[in-house]
């Protein structure tokens, strides 16, 4: 029988509950990515999960950063877009959400009929 | 019958990390949690690739952690390279501790229980995420 108490701490994580990501939907994720993926280890798709996490919180704050500029309290995916298109590191994003940023329309841009 | 769901990460799970990261009066829409879906799945998509170039280049056929960590640093994603190079340390010792243990213990129940353990709750205390991985603190 396995005795808990020993790795418990590392379980648990000590963060307020446990937000991991599901590691078969990762796995699915990383077989689809290429033809070329045939095999993968079992920590891969657990390293991705925690890289995933960071991922997302780098991206989060730095949307959250537009939508404060934008003077809101709810993020909008177009806050997320403009967070890929600042950070030069997501570039490889920019493809994904350039139809969000395109859908931007500023109230300054528009022409003001007198 | 592939469901479209399964290239995306859950909206749940994502939207969870997303309100964590954020102040308590923090809102978000659920479209953003739709496109932080697609970024995710696009940002495993994308390192997954360069890994298993590297893979195919080096005539191996098992991609491992390794390989993610070093593809994280060649698209220019230092700080997560290293914290993941951290991390996959910690993993492996932990790896090793548990097979020394059901060594010990002389059975062979425990072996199959990586793929079902959660291992993606384990913080080892090793990633700072307080600024260690983004290059401009937001204000």
């Amino acid at each position: 029988m396995r005795q808990p108490g020993a790795y418990s701490k590392l379980v648990s994580g000590g963060k307020s509950g446990p937000h991991s990501l599901p590691l078969a939907r990762i796995k699915k994720i990383m077989k689809n990515s290429s033809d070329e993926v045939k095999m993968i280890s079992g920590e891969a798709p657990i390293v991705f999960s925690k890289a995933c996490e960071l991922f997302i919180e780098e991206l989060t704050k730095r949307a959250w950063i537009m939508t404060l500029q934008a003077k809101r309290r709810t993020m909008q995916k177009e806050d997320v877009a403009s967070a890929v298109i600042d950070t030069d590191i997501f570039d490889f994003l920019v493809n994904l959400v350039s139809h969000d940023s395109a859908n931007t329309v500023r109230e300054s841009d528009q022409p003001q009929e007198s | 019958m592939t469901d479209e769901h399964d290239k995306l990460l859950p909206i749940a799970n994502v939207g969870r990390i997303m309100k964590q990261i954020l102040p308590p009066h923090a809102k978000i829409s659920k479209e953003a949690k739709e496109r932080m879906q697609e970024c995710a799945s696009e940002f495993i998509s994308f390192i997954t690739s360069e890994a298993s170039d590297r893979c195919h280049k080096e005539n191996r056929k098992t991609l491992n952690g390794d390989d993610i960590c070093w593809a994280l640093c060649s698209v220019g994603l230092d700080n997560y390279s290293e914290a993941m190079l951290r991390y996959l340390q910690k993993l492996r010792e932990y790896e090793r501790q548990r097979a020394n243990q059901s060594n010990q213990v002389s059975t062979g129940e425990d072996k199959d229980e990586t793929s079902t353990t959660n291992w993606a709750t384990f913080d080892f205390g090793i990633l700072d995420r307080r600024g260690s991985t983004s290059s401009g603190k937001p204000s």
